[in-house]
């Protein structure tokens, strides 16, 4: 119990310092020389990539606050038609991610395109793409971005009403606050640090949105980063662009925190917590709710899922062309083989940390779990940058061969890239499932005689079991829908669904991206239903 | 080595760095014994226990038991290694586990125990838990948490069992029902123990012996008639609220003189030189009742505590002194009438500081 340097301390200390490096090479490679391409960009693209950064995430966090707000605002207060169906339909969005929506929309909306077909069915030959609006370059980043990631708003605030007390709102009524009143003076600022940590997330993924943005070629720091890289093959440069988007992300956690201040808004769930009555809404009220919900619903769901559906069918030699069972099973083999590995390392971890009690060890935690804030391709960069540091300096000098190829271009590299990146959602989703453990059942199995060891396995790993599972499934969910990392550290002509449609998009064919696309889209939404109990968190454990 | 069953020897208790309980020392002498702690809340007591079941360390001192070093300033045996239990005052049964796996889980530990092993039948009857053996933790209250917790503890039949405020959470109908059935249970498992509590007459009742924590000291440790009859300090009388100190001259070898209520005979605790002046324990059970008397003190207060009346009667000179009456005395005082006290007022033992 008392000796620090026991296996748990050393093995956390290892995940913890592995997850770290990365972090570390972005910020001392800044101190490197680069390329003239820097002098060159810093005269003419950097301000701009800084531009269109911004532009892109202050769009993107309004947009989204209102629809994510605004629709767990009426699903969590109002009963309406399909107000239950909604509850979990409006996360289904989370299957879409922002390069398929962008496609999408660049297929409906353009020349020809599906919405040109509509109406010529309709209406007959006519010269319609004039009249039909064209939701590309910034617009269509920032639609496609929104609809896919609002989500996050949706859950963290739908989860935050709901544990607000009806006291809370019968309060505001004994006040004599109007409904608008209520929900402006007490149910928003009550929910203010649900709504925040779920814009911090929007804020993290539009930052580092890849997809989306290269494929309307808007030129943000993250394809600055891709572009310097693969154009100019200046990885001391990609390193620098990353440093000042760690630097942006950085500014709005502090930022975040700063405006928070003092102030509380947790409310005491012993005694006091009276649960909330949903209000029945009639007539007119009714119908803008639902008509509000099913919007959101269509646009972020079923728009895309058609448009993709619509091209399958409408091509259907791409579904034949397509090796799918090859695709379902790299997709497969990536998902299971690195949730297997961040779950083993993150038990260990966070055991480690609960056992041990030491504060450089819980800082060291605290540091590696900033992987997720750190985009995937800064991460793929940084991972080359490091392996081939290594390769150069260290191993070679002391005589063994080349590591370059055991890590760059095959499995082994994707994996652990995806380790430093998903490290903090397995290791916050343990942690969350470890706090509702009281300490003093570890000193109460001790105290009944059981090992660490004995202790881990008999008491924690079962009750961590549905946590564990809910973990797995969102890492799979996130790796499924990956695509920065996966393009460039993927081993020669190993695909997934994600790269795929990437690489037909990329090449103009969008109808052929469309079988992948729509893969990808019904096995996410597949482990989303099966979990959306829990993303809702509608279950304790 | 200690020859005793368990010894705590100059120990400093810290949590955390910072020092609780300093310089404690004390003994168990006899396996089976039970021994309880008494003091105030935050005051120390669950850091002791924590510290013997191995859960903290010590800077200092030693703790043994059964002839063998638990703990010192170098030695530290591991929990899981001492075969102590400690029941926890908050909930810290298994969460995914049932009632009866929780008690279960517990009886693992000395599987190979022959002699007087106890079943899970008898601690289930024994702390009357049957109904909520297929339950899960959160669904049942924490006083029932709070036995199953003791059943996991006394079903591991350990060496030294440690019982933290073992039935702060039992309703007050069935505390006293668990607290013979427990000390039975105790005796017949020789089981020793050690309590603690802020429930005097629940410390009272089942200890062989009591220790009083105050001011981050062990103030007090002797038996329960002791520290009740002949508190050791100021401190003590005042947390156990035995009554109040008035002040008195001693006038012979069993005689002390009050300004208020003249002389009061008894057996001193402690001889002093006569004349000194000294501050007397007025206990509330000390002083009688007798209209006829012509020592007469005002009635303040009156209060109602079932099988008797509690009065505060001020004197001449304002001290307020408490006198228990029978509930079933047919004459009741109301506030500010007077209240006559029997003379010559004797008490048994005199206890003075």
């Amino acid at each position: 119990m008392f000796r620090i340097l026991n296996i748990w301390f050393l093995s956390s200390f290892l995940v913890s310092i592995f997850v770290i490096i990365p972090i570390l090479t972005v910020f001392l490679s800044f101190f490197e020389n680069t390329s003239d391409y820097y002098e060159l960009l810093k005269n003419t693209f950097l301000i701009e990539y800084i531009f269109n950064s911004s532009i892109l995430l202050i769009s993107v966090l309004v947009l989204t606050f209102i629809i994510g707000t605004g629709s767990a605002y009426l699903v969590s207060f109002y009963e309406f038609p399909f107000s239950n169906f909604f509850k979990w339909a409006l996360i289904l969005s989370f299957a879409v991610p922002p390069y398929i929506y962008a496609y999408s929309l660049t297929a409906f909306f353009e020349n020809y395109g599906t919405a040109y077909t509509i109406l010529k069915n309709i209406f007959g030959d006519g010269n319609y793409n004039r009249s039909i609006p064209k939701f590309d370059g910034m617009l269509g980043a920032i639609l496609s971005i929104s609809f896919s990631l609002y989500a996050y708003v949706y859950i963290l605030a739908r989860a935050s009403f709901l544990y607000q007390s009806q006291n809370l709102i019968d309060l505001g009524k004994n006040i004599g606050f109007s409904k608008f009143q209520s929900f402006y003076k007490i149910i928003l600022p009550a929910a203010r640090p649900a709504i925040v940590a779920g814009l911090s997330l929007v804020a993290m993924e539009t930052l580092a949105e890849f997809g989306a943005v290269d494929f309307f070629s808007i030129n943000t720091l993250t394809t600055g980063i891709y572009n310097s890289w693969i154009a100019f093959d200046d990885l001391a440069f990609a390193n620098r662009i990353s440093f000042f988007l760690l630097l942006f992300i950085f500014a709005l956690f502090i930022l975040e925190n700063l405006s928070r201040k003092n102030a509380k808004y947790h409310f005491n769930a012993k005694g006091g917590f009276k649960q909330k009555e949903k209000n029945k809404l009639f007539g007119k009220k009714s119908f803008f709710a639902f008509a509000f919900c099913f919007l959101i619903f269509f646009l972020s769901f079923l728009f895309p899922l058609s448009q993709m559906l619509y091209w399958t069918v409408k091509f259907p030699e791409n579904l034949f062309d397509l090796k799918i069972l090859e695709l379902l099973i790299n997709t497969l083999y990536l998902v299971s083989l690195s949730s297997l590995i961040l779950i083993i390392f993150s038990l260990i971890s966070n055991y480690g940390n609960r056992v041990s009690k030491n504060k450089a060890l819980n800082f060291m935690s605290t540091l590696s779990i900033s992987g997720y804030a750190i985009p995937g391709v800064i991460l793929a960069i940084a991972f080359i940058t490091f392996i081939a540091w290594l390769d150069e300096s260290v191993i070679k000098t002391l005589g063994f061969l080349s590591i370059k190829k055991l890590f760059i271009g095959s499995i082994l590299g994707l994996v652990l890239v995806y380790f430093v990146r998903f490290y903090s959602l397995a290791f916050n989703g343990i942690k969350s499932g470890y706090e509702k453990i009281n300490i003093s059942v570890d000193e109460s199995a001790y105290l009944l005689g059981y090992s660490k060891r004995k202790t881990f396995m008999n008491i924690h790993i079962p009750f961590l079991r549905n946590s564990l599972l809910f973990i797995i499934i969102l890492i799979s969910l996130e790796i499924i829908r990956e695509l920065p990392i996966t393009l460039i550290l993927r081993p020669f002509n190993f695909e997934t669904f994600a790269t795929t449609a990437y690489i037909s998009a990329s090449e103009d064919l969008l109808e052929a991206a469309a079988v992948p696309a729509l893969f990808l889209i019904l096995i996410a939404s597949f482990f989303i239903i099966i979990t959306s109990k829990y993303i809702l968190r509608e279950t304790n454990e | 080595m200690s020859k005793n069953f368990f010894e705590v020897k100059n120990v400093d208790f810290s949590v955390g760095g910072k020092t609780k309980v300093k310089n404690v020392s004390f003994v168990i002498e006899k396996e089976g014994d039970i021994v309880c702690l008494l003091g105030p809340s935050g005051i120390g007591k669950t850091t002791i226990l924590r510290t013997i079941a191995g859960l903290e360390k010590i800077s200092g001192g030693s703790i043994f038991l059964n002839g063998k070093q638990l703990s010192s300033e170098n030695i530290n045996i591991e929990p899981e290694d001492r075969n102590i239990s400690l029941a926890f005052q908050d909930n810290s049964l298994f969460p995914h586990y049932t009632v009866e796996k929780n008690i279960l889980l517990g009886s693992e530990r000395n599987r190979e125990k022959k002699e007087n092993k106890i079943s899970l039948k008898e601690i289930v009857d024994l702390l009357d838990i049957f109904h909520i053996l297929n339950k899960y933790p959160h669904q049942i209250s924490a006083g029932e948490a709070q036995r199953v917790s003791l059943a996991r503890s006394l079903i591991t039949q350990p060496d030294l069992l440690l019982l933290d405020e073992p039935l702060s959470n039992v309703d007050q109908s069935f505390k006293e029902e668990i607290q013979v059935r427990l000390k039975k249970i105790l005796n017949k498992l020789k089981i020793t123990t050690i309590i603690v509590t802020h429930d005097s007459y629940e410390a009272f009742y089942l200890g062989s012996k009591c220790g009083i924590i105050l001011n981050q000291e062990l103030k007090q440790f002797d038996d329960p008639y002791k520290v009740y009859h002949f508190p050791n300090s100021v401190e003590v009388v005042n947390f156990l609220n035995r009554g109040i100190l008035i002040p008195a001259k001693v006038t012979g070898k069993n005689t002390l003189e009050n300004w208020d209520l003249g002389t009061i005979e008894g057996n001193f605790i402690k001889q002093y030189p006569k004349g000194s002046n000294v501050q007397l324990l007025l206990q509330p059970e000390d002083l009688e009742h007798d209209d006829k008397s012509n020592l007469k003190l005002e009635v303040v207060d009156r209060k109602f505590r079932g099988t008797n009346f509690i009065y505060t009667l001020k004197t001449s000179s304002n001290t307020l002194i408490p006198v228990f009456v029978h509930s079933h005395h047919i004459h009741q005082h109301e506030i500010d009438e007077k209240f006559g006290i029997k003379r010559p007022i004797h008490i048994d033992h005199i206890v003075c500081f």
